[in-house]
């Protein structure tokens, strides 16, 4: 079962790497951006669309 | 073959102002100006592409299960799930963008608050066009959102407490608007404690703390007293804001960590790059410390707005960009030439453009009564500063190029004009007047100061730190001169003060009584009856509408308290008490007063045409209105066309006019807020005069139900005013703009033709002098021809940046109804000179 933490998008907090930011690219009909949302490390990401083994 | 390209001379030439602004403006701004996602509602409805964000109300809504049983007070809750919010919301960082931090999720969202009130909560519900798909999935998360808060929201709670009958009234939509709520609607800010670079929010944090340990050791030393009770609420306050603010420091540095994850990871472009280490620096200063650079006041500025409105539906935003950002404009590119007025184009710019994005879910009427715009961003720039000396700065003249260059149509400005206005930068307001930004409004600053000082007490050094608190409303931003909360429901739809005369206030739309049960019309024999029934109804009407604001004041504190923007507050720091808490605020509350003049206009006809010419009965006059004027035209148009209208210079009708307002503004005074002020009248419409066409009843002054009502505040009926400029002005100039309500709308249509070259800023230079010289405080232009308007009636594609002045905001004119846009083509033109 892949974890958060495997993944390419995971970059984990200095202050507590049981937690971390997922960032990912987007691109909608009018602008591009990054976007992050905390999660912890070890988050089942088995459903994860955007899930990058590092 | 494409078409040739067309040049910026051509552009303006052809008063394609949008294009040649297209071309001027930075490749950065072209960008961000382009990626916004329209937020206004358009009939109504949100624009196609956007989705109410579900990530919010789940956050608030499972951090609010898991206190449940917490024994934290109420307000400290509250402030747990504010920052929880913060801590766990997603953020981004727009490509090329300097400045960060929006309400949603993603840039195409509209933030949904399920804590405020059920009604709301019932609409997302039901709504047909802006829910994500999967569509079953997100319908559960708003039902299941829905249901808890029911019974658990602040209108929920506040309700029992209120008035029935006058709830009701409220509710029933037909005399005004909002709720009253201290978390929906317009929250003016304590500028002067939070912008002025003393303070920032580790600062407060520290004083926060000072105090509770002070009062944590009064509260246990030996003794007792109601003094000592006190300090176990004004702790938990003090807590509840520490952690409101702890919550805002963690959030910006969320930001400055995905900015460094972004440079060091992904980027490529070197230049990109020292941007995005730039926006991390920023983040981690603000709003922890005081900014340094005009970038970070910027940021500061822009974290505090957001955190508000994370606590707080706000339906405006009070704010004086120039005054308060304008030492960092000045240091930068005047002083250390550390900033080009290239770069600070371009944040001034980019700080419109995230203004322009902010969005909140309303209920529909509120949609429908703000078209095409999300709410009423009215930024006041220019004026006076405290010891009355010119506040103008170089970041007046960057925002106002900016505006030109971005061409939002929310924010707006209002430019604060005093004499000491230079003239380098009244030629920029005009410039954005003449391209046809419906903005700046202009206001009459020595008027206003004088009129702050007469209705509401301020002293002159606070009367001259005011700022818009909405589209129209003076408010100083000082420790006790700002609002926290204006309550949108003290809004009166005024045109049923003159209708309620003919049925005794009996409301035939709603079908329930409303106003005062005043004798029948029909047996009026003196005109005297008729004007001493509309007093009694003018009473009635503004008494409902004031007394659940008075009671929602004084239970907003503890039911619904604002542990962040008490934390940006002085005098809530300072009392621990709620910033809302009367007792600590000087008070300045002011009735709106939308269609306003076809009281008077109503009145004159019936004064002439009923009792000097006695060409009617009141009896007929009131069949003719119970019946919509069908089978009356004739009668009809004897009353549009025979009968004096306001506007024109006209003693006869204009006398009618002052004597409302006096009534009104004497009674403005009896009427008292919970701080002990006065409730004078504001008259203005926002596009009110459209939302409430098919909610007025056929009126004295010739219209019919469904007909719209007037543009609004004192402005003459579109097209009535047929004696001239100079004739609307000397009409307007008898009222006593100082005495006789809080501020007075007065739109103007003016000819971009003859506004053309500096023949044009003469004229309208001219224009002005007058204006000042007869003592009006606000007037605002619509500077878009005819050809124009009906040629984007006709290819709205083709204009879809054409920006109009609606009322007290502008909008984009195809954004907005027919309806609204067809009332803007018949205001008459003006012709200077």
């Amino acid at each position: 079962m892949p974890k958060c933490e495997e993944c390419k998008n995971f970059f984990p907090w200095e202050d507590n790497p049981r937690k971390g930011d997922c960032v990912e690219r987007a691109v909608d009909p009018r602008q591009a951006y990054y976007k992050a949302k905390p999660v912890n490390a070890d988050q089942d990401s088995a459903d994860c669309s955007s899930f990058q083994k590092k | 073959m494409g078409e040739p390209a067309i040049s910026i001379v051509e552009h303006e030439k052809r008063q394609e102002w949008w294009w040649a602004a297209e071309k001027k403006r930075s490749s950065r701004l072209d960008y961000l100006r382009k990626a916004i996602w329209k937020k206004g509602a358009i009939g109504g409805l949100y624009p196609q592409g956007l989705y109410v964000d579900l990530e919010r109300p789940v956050l608030q809504t499972e951090k609010a299960r898991e206190l449940e049983s917490s024994p934290d007070p109420y307000v400290i809750k509250f402030a747990k799930i504010l920052a929880h919010v913060l801590d766990n919301k997603t953020i981004f960082i727009t490509d090329h963008s300097q400045l960060v931090g929006y309400l949603g999720s993603l840039p195409n969202t509209i933030t949904w608050d399920p804590t405020l009130a059920a009604v709301l909560n019932h609409e997302v519900v039901n709504d047909p066009t802006c829910i994500q798909e999967p569509l079953e999935e997100s319908l559960k998360i708003i039902s299941e959102v829905a249901d808890y808060w029911a019974g658990k929201s602040d209108l929920d709670k506040i309700m029992p407490y209120l008035d029935l009958d006058d709830a009701m009234k409220v509710l029933s939509g037909a005399i005004g608007w909002g709720v009253p709520l201290s978390r929906g609607g317009y929250s003016g800010k304590d500028y002067e404690y939070i912008m002025t670079g003393v303070h920032a929010f580790e600062d407060i944090i520290e004083e926060l703390d000072r105090r509770i340990d002070e009062a944590d050791e009064k509260a246990h030393e030996p003794g007792a007293s109601k003094e000592i009770s006190d300090l176990y609420d004004k702790m938990n306050m003090w807590e509840a804001m520490k952690i409101a603010l702890e919550a805002g420091i963690r959030y910006a540095k969320r930001y400055a960590r995905l900015a460094r994850i972004i440079a060091e990871n992904y980027e490529t472009d070197d230049e990109r790059k020292e941007e995005l280490l730039q926006i991390a620096e920023v983040c981690e200063h603000v709003p922890a410390k005081p900014p340094r650079t005009l970038q970070e006041s910027l940021q500061y500025d822009l974290f505090i707005q957001l955190f508000s409105r994370n606590e707080a539906i706000e339906g405006a935003w009070p704010a004086r960009p120039d005054y308060y950002h304008g030492p960092y404009y000045e240091k930068q590119v005047n002083v250390d030439k550390t900033l080009t007025k290239e770069e600070a184009l371009d944040l001034a710019g980019e700080f419109l453009i995230r203004a322009a994005e902010v969005s909140q879910y309303k209920v529909k009427w509120a949609r429908e009564g703000l078209q095409g715009i999300e709410g009423t961003w009215v930024w006041t720039l220019g004026g006076v500063k405290k010891d009355g000396s010119d506040a103008c700065n170089g970041m007046t003249i960057a925002l106002l190029q900016a505006s030109r260059l971005v061409r939002v149509a929310n924010p707006t400005f209002a430019f604060r004009w005093h004499p000491k206005v230079s003239d380098e930068v009244m030629r920029e307001v005009f410039e954005c007047i003449r391209q046809g930004l419906g903005y700046p409004s202009i206001r009459n600053d020595p008027v206003l100061i004088a009129n702050a000082m007469n209705w509401h007490g301020h002293p002159i050094e606070e009367a001259r730190t005011w700022a818009h608190q909405a589209c129209m409303s003076p408010a100083p931003c000082t420790k006790h001169g700002f609002q926290p909360m204006r309550m949108a429901n003290a809004t009166v739809n005024c045109a049923k003060i003159i209708e309620y005369v003919f049925s005794s206030g009996f409301d035939n739309v709603v079908n329930m009584q409303i106003g005062a049960e005043t004798p029948d019309a029909a047996t009026f024999t003196e005109y005297n009856q008729v004007f001493d029934a509309w007093v009694t109804q003018m009473k009635t009407v503004f008494s409902i509408l004031v007394r659940p604001v008075n009671r929602a004041r004084i239970l907003a504190p503890k039911m619904t308290p604002r542990p962040f923007l008490s934390a940006i507050s002085e005098r809530s720091i300072e009392s621990g008490l709620d910033v809302c808490d009367p007792s600590i605020s000087r008070g300045n509350a002011w009735i709106t007063a939308f269609t306003w003049v076809e009281n008077a206009d109503s009145l004159a006809a019936i004064k002439k045409l009923v009792f000097d010419e006695k060409k009617y009965t009141m009896a007929e006059l009131k069949e003719a209105l119970a019946n919509d004027w069908q089978g009356y035209e004739e009668m009809r148009l004897d009353f549009v066309k025979n009968a004096p209208k306001w506007g024109n210079d006209d003693d006869y009708v204009d006398t009618i006019m002052l004597d409302c307002l006096h009534e009104a503004a004497k009674f403005s005074r009896e009427l008292k807020c919970p701080s002990g002020n006065s409730w004078p009248i504001l008259p203005e419409n926002v596009s009110g005069n459209i939302h409430y066409a098919n909610i007025v009843g056929a009126l004295p002054n010739g219209r019919r139900l469904g007909d719209a009502l007037y543009d609004g505040g004192i402005s003459p009926g579109p097209g009535l005013d047929k004696k001239g400029p100079t004739a609307v002005l000397k009409s307007c100039s008898k009222i006593d703009h100082i005495s006789d309500g809080r501020a007075f709308l007065l739109n103007q249509r003016l000819s971009p033709t003859q506004l053309a070259g500096e023949k044009g800023y003469q004229l309208w230079k001219t224009y002005m002098k007058t204006w000042a010289d007869l003592g009006l405080d606000h007037v605002q232009f619509n500077c878009v021809s005819d050809e124009i308007l009906r040629n984007a009636q006709k290819d709205p594609e083709k204009y879809q940046e054409v920006i109009v002045r609606v009322a007290g905001y502008s909008a984009h004119f195809v954004d907005i109804s027919r309806k609204t846009q067809d009332n803007i083509i018949q205001r008459t033109v003006q012709g200077l000179g």
